[in-house]
């Protein structure tokens, strides 16, 4: 590795430090070995997206690249949306699953109108620049054979690593809603997540992954968002529960889900996509994404075991709910370190997280005293916190190149704690005092597949 | 009684409804589904306290026991053949597991 291409939290936030020469074969350019010598030297690093030869991408990077954006993508549509709505009450199971597809659609134009740029583009360390906005800049000249390509990755071409980035914010936003599930209007509810997208999922993105970043400049490590996308939706659930208040008949009425079948399938789907999501944070489709795909693989499965344990143990069975809802906790948890731990370290990961996720989900839920429908704060909030930490204890330097600091993890995490609790609780406020946000007592209890869409789930 | 039965009572109480309160109900919901039934019941009532119309009172009774009936009606007529069979065993209850979080 050229001695300042340093490394600093993995491929996705490759710091190309101006002038560094890509000249030399064992070079890396944002996080792939030069082709060729000539290729090298003809291509000068980039600290912003701009134009290149096409000659200078990387088909099989790009491929790959393609697919685990395909992969994640999947995670969300249908996973977490099946995921979730397996997890509802009868009455609620469409209004959950529209939520999800609203979100995923929303979300995308908003990024190709300015988040994406705002998130992945240089400005300063807290917000990105205007050089992508207005669904402007990823060109391909057939004539002239150029393409853009991004900093962060100019080995594959900006529109796949545009999209590839999207399907993360997507899916970000898409789990907050297991927080508010059953209780928020429609409408308000797509003004609030487009808000909080724009304004909490940007700046925190472009903190940890643009080279800019302030706390990628710190060195944070986060392989692929344990803190960006787990902490962070983790932590805005927090808040939306908090704010929102609990579902009616909570704490004295049975909740039970209506198919559970749905949220094994979603939790499949979602084991599946994580390996687009972890081995595609690589960048690259090379022995790192390999590795990565193993880790990630290791930390579902000891997760769901030991959840698995420690519900046997301590209720007496072992459920569906838990098997599924632990392989998800390892996944959060392994989410930050994929790229930088061992097999062996990802196996400690998932079987602390499936641990600590279960308490997550039973123990701190009932000393919060929030209704946090689905347990967005105990598998993903507590998740990504355990996988963020154990990532500065694990992290291995012969793997990522750097070492790992408990402390710079904990700074890192808490910054993204504090901000996305905060923020997310000003524009829940906002919100509600501009539209409302809590459905009406009448549409809760008729629940909110007939009262907000006037649909009816068949069967 | 039968479902056209809690049919005709429910189409009655979502005229009288509309006419006199201007709440729009779903007819066929109201006899097919007992919580929506008994919140219309419920909305009746307290309309009919708050409005000073006692006609309201008549029908949100009828509405309630045509429900409850419904849901205590005895089970269809089944062949000797099929009662006599090995009959597999009741589903347990629904765990309180669900009260105050689902995991």
């Amino acid at each position: 590795m050229h001695p300042t291409a340093k490394q600093l939290i993995g491929p996705k936030a490759r710091k190309v430090a101006a002038g560094a020469a890509a000249l030399a074969g064992s070079a890396w350019i944002g996080g792939a070995v030069a082709q060729t010598e000539a290729a090298a030297a003809a291509a000068p690093a980039l600290v912003r997206p701009g134009l290149v030869p096409v000659s200078s991408l990387s088909g099989a990077d790009t491929a790959w690249m393609m697919t685990a954006t395909a992969l994640v993508l999947l995670m969300t549509l249908p996973g977490v949306a099946l995921f979730y709505a397996g997890m509802v009450r009868r009455k609620n199971v469409l209004n959950t699953l529209a939520c999800v597809v609203a979100i995923a659609a929303l979300v995308s134009l908003l990024w190709f109108a300015g988040t994406y740029s705002w998130a992945f583009t240089p400005g300063s360390a807290w917000w990105g620049g205007q050089a992508r906005v207005g669904f402007g800049g990823l060109d391909f000249d057939l004539a002239g054979g150029l393409v853009a390509v991004s900093h962060i990755a100019p080995h594959i071409p900006e529109s796949v690593y545009a999209m590839f980035q999207l399907t993360f914010a997507i899916i970000t936003a898409a789990l907050v809603v297991g927080a508010f599930v059953e209780r928020m209007r429609f409408a308000a509810m797509l003004v609030f997540i487009g808000l909080w997208s724009a304004l909490v999922y940007t700046p925190i993105a472009h903190w940890v992954w643009e080279p800019g970043g302030w706390l990628a400049k710190m060195g944070v490590l986060d392989f692929a968002g344990g803190s960006v996308v787990h902490v962070n939706a983790g932590m805005a659930g927090l808040a939306c529960a908090w704010y929102l208040g609990p579902r009616r008949g909570y704490g004295r009425e049975a909740f039970e889900p209506y198919n559970l079948g749905f949220t094994m399938a979603g939790a499949a789907l979602l084991w599946v996509g994580w390996f687009g999501f972890n081995a595609g944070s690589a960048v690259a489709a090379d022995g790192r994404a390999g590795l990565a795909m193993a880790t990630t693989h290791i930390a579902a499965a000891a997760g769901a075991l030991s959840w698995m344990l420690a519900e046997a143990l301590l209720r007496g069975r072992a459920s569906l709910l838990g098997l599924c809802s632990g392989l998800v906790g390892g996944l959060v948890a392994i989410t930050p370190a994929a790229g930088f731990v061992t097999p062996l370290s990802a196996l400690v990961i998932g079987l602390v997280a499936g641990l600590a996720c279960y308490w997550g989900a039973t123990g701190i839920k009932r000393l919060l005293r929030v209704d946090d429908s689905l347990d967005v704060f105990g598998v993903h909030g507590i998740g990504g916190i355990v996988g963020s930490l154990l990532t500065g204890l694990l992290a291995d330097p012969r793997i990522g190149g750097v070492s790992g600091s408990v402390v710079t993890q904990a700074l890192g995490v808490g910054a993204v704690m504090a901000f996305s609790l905060a923020g997310t609780a000003l524009l829940l406020w906002l919100v509600d005092a501009a539209l409302g946000l809590r459905v009406a007592e009448r549409d809760e209890l008729a629940g909110l597949d007939l009262a907000l869409h006037r649909e009816r789930i068949g069967g | 009684m039968r479902h056209s039965e809690r049919l005709a009572i429910a189409a009655h109480l979502h005229v009288l409804l509309r006419r006199k309160t201007g709440r729009v109900t779903d007819t066929e919901w109201m006899a097919a589904d007992r919580a929506y039934a008994l919140e219309i019941v419920r909305f009746t009532r307290e309309r009919a306290q708050s409005d000073g119309l006692p006609e309201l009172n008549e029908w949100a009774d009828k509405l309630e026991a045509a429900t409850y009936q419904a849901a205590a009606a005895p089970a269809p007529r089944r062949p000797l053949a099929q009662a006599l069979a090995p009959q597999p065993p009741d589903p347990p209850p629904v765990p309180d597991r669900y009260v105050g979080g689902i995991r």
